[in-house]
């Protein structure tokens, strides 16, 4: 295991998912109920949806990018809400294509763009966002303070 | 997700409910394409049932407008709920599309 990543089993859920648009809702309602049993947070339905949307644009784009042209692959996702700090860590990983993250614009936001708002949007709705191509393992890593 | 479609004299209606996202956006645009493709180019996209929108539907929504307005049109949207408006609000495309509070006042705005 990573040194970044939480040590809390206890606390973890884990999701396999295949990379497919049709499957990512799944994806959302887990978030969903796992807010739902989270008490005392401010916000609690904006900060669900947050993370909702980041946890989307970041399968759906595994889904549209990484396995494009490829064989149909899987999303793997973990949950862990840590208590110290009080966070929700939400790791994604694909056996798909790794890309230079780095080398993606950011939005023009002067005018309407057709493209580039996913990896804006994760960076804007989450704390920490890291991107780590390993070979045929990608991981993100993204973290929501509570 | 539900996805209904509409037409009047007045404009093509799309009202959808639920998740507008990848999933559903392709069925989505084909819509807009078949329809900017009328003269006049009027869509009116009612987001008051939909509870979660991401990027890949907000440049459907996008290039439905840009295409509409290539046709001398307008794609519309109304009703959004306040999660999907925040979206639109961080990308600020609040500015770039027509967002009214109702159906109504979004296809009379087709005639001003």
């Amino acid at each position: 295991m990573e040194s970044d990543e939480p040590m809390s089993e206890e606390h973890t859920i884990r999701i396999d998912v295949p990379a497919s648009h049709r499957y990512l809702n799944v994806l959302g309602g887990c978030i969903a109920e796992l807010f739902s049993r989270i008490d005392g947070l401010h916000e609690p339905q904006v900060v669900s949806y947050n993370v909702q949307l980041a946890v989307q644009e970041i399968c759906a784009n595994i889904v549209s990018h990484a396995y494009q042209g490829l064989a149909p692959g899987r999303i793997a996702v973990s949950f862990t809400v840590d208590q110290a700090p009080r966070r929700l860590v939400v790791d994604v990983r694909d056996t798909g294509r790794s890309f230079d993250i780095d080398a993606v614009p950011e939005p023009n936001l002067e005018e309407a763009q057709i493209h580039g708002y996913g990896l804006f949007l994760v960076r804007q709705l989450m704390d920490e966002m890291v991107y780590t191509p390993q070979g045929n393992n990608n991981h993100w890593h993204l973290v929501k303070n509570l | 997700m539900a996805f209904n479609t509409r037409s009047s004299e007045d404009a093509a209606v799309a009202e959808l409910d639920g998740r507008f996202d990848a999933h559903i956006a392709p069925q989505v645009s084909a819509w807009i394409e078949e329809m900017a493709a009328r003269a006049p180019a009027r869509l009116l996209v009612n987001l008051s049932g939909v509870t979660f929108i991401d990027s890949t539907a907000l440049a459907t929504l996008v290039q439905g407008m840009k295409r509409a307005r290539q046709q001398g049109g307008d794609l519309h949207l109304c009703c959004l709920q306040q999660p999907v408006r925040i979206i639109f609000e961080l990308t600020r495309l609040d500015r770039a599309f027509d967002i009214y509070l109702s159906e109504d006042e979004a296809v009379t705005a087709f005639d001003s």
